[in-house]
């Protein structure tokens, strides 16, 4: 599979075209957002659950702080959380799988043991578990969700990797005498990468959607950040009053959560060679 | 709740032979590599019961070290259950006192080890808060829970074997389409998100014609109440079913592509016969692995769900019981958790096995 | 009297008819919801029978039974219904005699003399004695019972109570000072028991309702009890108390009829209730209060200066109108305004960033000074929860101070280092003036966040303390109020009011200035025609 076949299907791919135009706008959002908004996340500008003025295009929150400028401030934890947790889960598991997978025997058996046993805990169980016992500091909710991410992403990669190494070329270039590391990292990992890179779409929604829930039941962010999640929990209560101030974030959350989501559909459809619908 | 792709990426060995890769967590491939590993005496017993025996000696050992790993994460970390029940009001005096009652001033592996031997008698202590026995306070709303996860199995199983198999007959036809596409939007918002939205739809602002919360009457099943359970019943199912339904829709299509698929309709079988007899069993394999993902994604994402419902369940109990630092019932609970999740696992792969005949029978025949 | 046992009868076995029909009864309240909005009035008498269905929000914790010991407020309600008291709340957060006929109290406060009203009986039939209320004191004093309220009632002399006849017992104080505030400490976790009580396995008291079941984090059921010292009520057959995890379902429980009565809901609820042609809203103005706390034991609230600045920086009525929804009213920096001996003669104090600023200046901060603010859970102010603290900063943005606002879990808020934050909120339910300071900020708190400890206040507060005397008491009171308002460490910024609803059928409830008219479970009556 070279690379411009790659690249004509994912052009003539819809799908994936959707999904990163909605990321990728989305992650704009996210990163421009805080220079774009006309006030601070944090001034209180307006009446609490005031109506969309010309001051402000959504109205106003629960204390009155301007709900536009909190909905272009409040992007950036929510991406960069999920990003981060996806990618240390992607990083981290590959290189685990790899191991498992490459050597196989004892450590492969072991590491596939303590991958089942991690994988018995609910995802948001583990989650909410550690961070109401640890407190809620972003990095430790990031490496937690990481970390329950990743029996998924060992199994993933030591699946694909046992496969690959069983291949003559692999153990051409074992009987060649090339380095471990060489043959992990330049044979291995190049073929591994698309179904992982489609692992990371899938699991950067369910990022979204565990660290959305987490604020949800009052374990996310700390208030008074601005946090997508957070808004739709501290505006719940005033949902009849003021709807915008819960709806759009909670658009935005769910519009990052399927642009991931189709990116990695496309990703997998284009890879595994399923045709996309005409 | 997350559910996974089910990107399913088959490749085709010989008819009715399959050797999978899902992305799923739990991967029928790595079935294949157990039984490899464990198929040595194949000839003087059955070929999967060592493996049988040993997967299920491995889950007993994961569930031992589950309830290590609970119980000193809860026990050991910085909070102090004494006196977040006893409130700011409490004299130091009166939480030392409380501590002292709690056990919490011996060594951790002390109380470990009284905690798990009375835990493998049927004890699992009282309740910090409300000092009612775990058990029973925990017993009432299982019931509770397991009646919500199981009419969302019979409403999902069933209906994603349907609508996976209608689907792939029909591939890449405008319904196919846009049941695709409808699948991937659901999947993508979350189930808190799916409950708030149809609570209002159905229970507060558009069309009231459900309770909104599921008081559910302690001295009756939750079944002689089922008013109660739609609402979250049908959280749930909107949350799981698109997954399911996308991985039978994939596999079923995996397997039409097929070879022997080909080969059966050049010898001039029947479509119907085609389709019922070869088609459908060979599709259905997979899906009991992601029945049993389904299932173990459901209860952590039952959790959610019943706290916004105020379903008297498990998941809103142990919500509670983390907030307050009920170390008793915390424990209890994700213990109990976890080891359900490994009993599904270990079941859905046995059936796998059993299932599959080239995995009954010649275990050894594939892998390296 | 036939004729209205028989009615009753009645009215229990329909009771019983509508609980085995809940499904349908689930169906109707839904459809009720579309189809009548015709509004009845209630009748002008209280009328018997029903079930009174209360819906309580209870944070995360289960709660228990116990009379002595009750872990949360849901525990604290249902002790309202299965216990009495020796005093019971009037409308104004004052304690009125209840089983207690006649308390006498010496001079210094040290001697309490209670004798019970004749011919008192638990629900399980025994009659209320002497050696009943010995026993739930010593109980509710006892170290090992461990209870929360123990802070309150530690002065009394246990071993030494006295049993003066069958209906008479005197209660000594130790510790050289009064207890005039014995009564405030007693009412909510005094329930008189039997000496057989076990909280769980034989909850008996002497409430209106006696308990039939409890299953704890969900619901509570009681059932009327007949001998109720208060004769001819409570007036409902049953009382049920259903725990809720969250204000929006309550609501909705509330609007489709699951429930009859909700009590303590938040601000933004109120505003879509109040247009609601089922439902109504009760306002009760307390004098429950909300406060910052700063901590004068750590810089830079160990100057005098600074601690007014923050007094003078805070914008009170901006705090009630966005932290309170404008359910409160502003409050001059002192508590228990009800209190018949508080000093209304202090002027308000009114916002006033120059002087703020210029006060900071002189003690040395030059739009520098940073401090943390921990607020606890939850996203109500009358929960301590954020929003006051995060309209408080941006206040002090205005005079130069960076306030940080750290929120933490209740079990961190409350618990070893609840002491040693530097700036932190609180809120607290009113009442008496030494009853709160007791709790507060006075020698004997346990709970003085504020470090506040000015010898002359002190001496104030343990003179006060032990004058029975209203008239020798107030200019105590007055001085001790003065020194509090011009060195304390409180911030109090508002009162909050109570927010109750209840469906129109709902009769006894009437607006108070205590904070829980719903809990008067021997008022409350449900009207059969609505």
């Amino acid at each position: 599979m070279n690379i411009s076949a790659w690249t004509k299907k994912i052009r003539q791919n819809s799908q994936i075209g959707l999904g990163f135009t909605l990321s990728a706008g989305i992650l704009l959002l996210a990163l421009l957002g805080p220079w774009l908004a006309p006030h601070s996340p944090l001034d209180l500008v307006g009446p609490r659950y005031g109506s969309p003025d010309a001051n402000a295009l959504l109205g106003y929150d629960y204390l009155g702080h301007d709900v536009w400028s909190r909905l272009l401030s409040g992007g950036l934890s929510l991406v960069w959380m999920s990003i981060a947790a996806s990618v240390i889960a992607l990083v981290s598991g590959a290189l685990i799988g790899m191991v498992a997978g490459f050597f196989r025997g004892r450590i492969d058996q072991t590491i596939l043991w303590w991958s089942d046993v991690f994988l018995a805990f609910p995802n948001l169980i583990l989650i909410l578990l550690v961070v109401a016992m640890l407190g809620r500091d972003p990095w430790l909710i990031v490496i937690i969700v990481s970390i329950a991410f990743l029996p998924g992403v060992i199994r993933l990669s030591r699946s694909i990797t046992l496969g690959i190494a069983q291949q003559e070329y692999i153990e051409a270039t074992t009987m060649m005498g090339y380095s471990t590391y060489r043959i992990l990292l330049r044979e291995i990992l190049p073929n591994i990468s698309m179904p992982l890179l489609i692992h990371l779409g899938t699991m950067l929604s369910w990022a979204v959607g565990i660290l959305a829930g987490l604020s949800f039941l009052g374990y996310g962010v700390e208030p008074p950040a601005a946090d997508w999640g957070l808004m739709v929990n501290e505006n719940r209560a005033g949902l009849q009053i003021q709807p915008y101030a819960v709806l759009a974030p909670a658009i935005l959350i769910a519009l990052f959560a399927l642009g991931t989501n189709l990116l990695a559909e496309g990703l997998g459809r284009a890879q595994s060679g399923i045709k996309e619908a005409r | 709740m997350t559910i996974n792709t089910g990107t399913t990426i088959s490749k085709l060995e010989q008819p009715r032979r399959w050797k999978i890769k899902t992305q799923s967590r739990r991967s029928t491939f790595i079935s294949f590599e157990r039984i490899t590993q464990a198929g040595t005496n194949q000839y003087t017993i059955p070929a999967w019961l060592p493996w049988i025996v040993k997967r299920i000696v491995s889950s007993l050992l994961g569930i031992i070290v589950i309830s290590m790993l609970v119980f000193a994460a809860t026990q050991a970390l910085p909070s102090d259950p004494a006196r977040v029940i006893l409130g700011p009001e409490a004299t130091e005096d009166a939480v030392e006192v409380f501590r002292k009652h709690l056990g919490m001033d011996q060594p951790i592996t002390t109380q470990y080890v009284k905690w798990i031997s009375r835990a493998l008698q049927g004890d699992w202590g009282h309740s910090i808060d409300s000092n009612i026995p775990v058990t029973q306070l925990i017993a009432g709303r299982l019931e509770n829970s397991l009646a919500l996860v199981a009419s969302v199995l019979i409403v999902i199983i069933p209906g994603s074997l349907f609508l996976g198999v209608f689907l792939a007959l029909r591939r890449d036809s405008w319904i196919d389409r846009t049941c695709v596409s409808a699948m991937i939007a659901l999947k993508a918002i979350p189930s808190f998100a799916i409950a708030i939205g149809l609570m209002m739809l159905l229970a507060t602002s558009v069309f009231p014609v459900l309770p909104a919360v599921s008081l559910l009457d302690p001295n009756q099943s939750a079944f002689a109440q089922p008013i109660f359970m739609i609402l979250p019943a049908l959280t749930l199912v909107i949350a799981t079913l698109p997954y399911l339904t996308r991985l039978v829709r994939g596999s079923m299509i995996e397997v039409l592509d097929s070879e022997f698929i080909t080969s059966a309709r050049l010898r001039g079988l029947k479509h119907r016969t085609i389709i019922w007899q070869y088609a459908i069993p060979n599709a259905v394999i997979p899906a009991i692995q992601a029945i049993a993902l389904t299932t173990s994604v459901m209860i952590g994402g039952v959790l959610i769900v019943e706290v916004v419902f105020t379903y008297p369940g498990i998941g809103s109990a142990l919500n509670s019981a983390v907030d307050i630092r009920d170390i008793p019932v915390i424990q209890a609970i994700v213990v109990f958790l976890a080891g359900s999740v490994m009993l599904i696992n270990l079941l859905a792969d046995i059936a796998t096995v059993m299932l599959t005949p080239r995995l009954r029978t010649q275990p050894a025949s594939t892998g390296a | 009297m036939t004729t209205e046992l028989s009615r009753r009868g009645f009215l229990i076995s329909s009771a019983a008819m509508g609980g085995s029909l809940l499904l349908g009864s689930g169906l109707l309240s839904g459809c009720r919801n579309g189809s009548d909005n015709a509004v009845t009035e209630l009748p002008n008498e209280p009328q018997y029978g029903g079930r009174l269905r209360l819906g309580i929000i209870d944070g995360s914790k289960t709660g228990d039974l116990d009379a002595h010991k009750p872990l949360t407020t849901g525990a604290i309600i249902r002790g309202f219904a299965l216990y009495s008291k020796l005093w019971e709340w009037g409308e104004a957060m004052t304690p009125e005699l209840a089983l207690a006929e006649e308390v006498d109290v010496n001079d210094n406060a040290t001697l309490w003399t209670i004798r019970l009203r004749k011919d008192l009986e638990f629900h399980n039939g025994k009659t209320i004695t002497a050696d009943d209320l010995i026993f739930s004191a010593r109980r509710l004093s006892d170290p090992a019972l461990a209870s929360p309220y123990l802070a309150y009632l530690k002065w009394i002399d246990r071993d030494n109570l006295i049993k003066v006849d069958e209906r008479t017992v005197k209660i000594p104080i130790k510790g050289g000072t009064g207890l005039l505030s014995l009564p405030d400490s007693w009412v909510n976790f005094g329930g008189i028991v039997p000496e057989d009580y076990h909280p769980i396995t034989n909850p008996v008291g002497a409430g209106p309702y006696k308990l039939k079941e409890f299953v704890p984090g969900q619901r509570s059921l009681f059932t009327r009890f007949e001998n109720f010292y208060k004769t001819g009520r409570p007036y409902p057959d049953e009382l049920e108390i259903i725990d809720f995890k969250d204000q929006t379902s309550r609501v909705a429980a509330l609007l489709s009829g699951q429930i009859d009565v909700a009590n303590a809901l938040d601000p933004e609820q109120i505003i879509p209730l109040k247009q609601n042609s089922k439902v109504n809203v009760i306002v009760s103005e307390t004098h429950g209060w909300q406060s910052f706390d700063m901590n004068l034991s750590k810089a830079p609230f160990n100057d005098d200066r600074v601690r007014q600045a923050f007094r003078l920086l805070v914008n009170r009525q901006e705090l009630i109108d966005r932290a309170l929804g404008g359910e409160g009213r502003i409050a001059n920096d002192l508590y228990s305004p009800l209190d018949p001996t508080f000093n209304h003669n202090i002027l308000q104090r009114e916002y006033d960033l120059d002087q703020a600023r210029f006060l900071l200046k002189q003690a040395g901060y030059d739009n520098d000074l940073k401090v943390d603010l921990t607020v606890g859970p939850g996203l109500t102010a009358v929960a301590g929860g954020s929003p006051a603290g995060l309209v408080f900063a941006e206040q002090a943005k205005k005079a130069g101070v960076t306030v940080k606002v750290t929120q933490v879990d209740s079990a961190t808020f409350g618990g070893p280092l609840r002491n040693d934050w530097q700036f932190s909120t609180n809120s607290r339910l009113g009442g008496s003036f030494l009853h709160t300071a007791a709790m507060v900020d006075s020698p004997i708190s346990t709970a003085n966040k504020t470090h506040f400890d000015h010898p002359r206040f002190d001496e104030l507060f343990r003179q006060a303390i032990s004058t029975t005397n209203v008239d020798a008491r107030k200019p105590l009171v007055h001085e001790a109020q003065q020194i509090q308002h011009d060195h304390g460490g409180l911030i109090i910024w508002g009162y909050n009011n109570t927010l109750d609803a209840a469906g129109r059928h709902v009769g006894g409830l009437a607006a108070e200035r205590s904070h829980f008219p719903t809990w008067r479970f021997d008022k409350l009556w449900l009207s059969k025609h609505a």
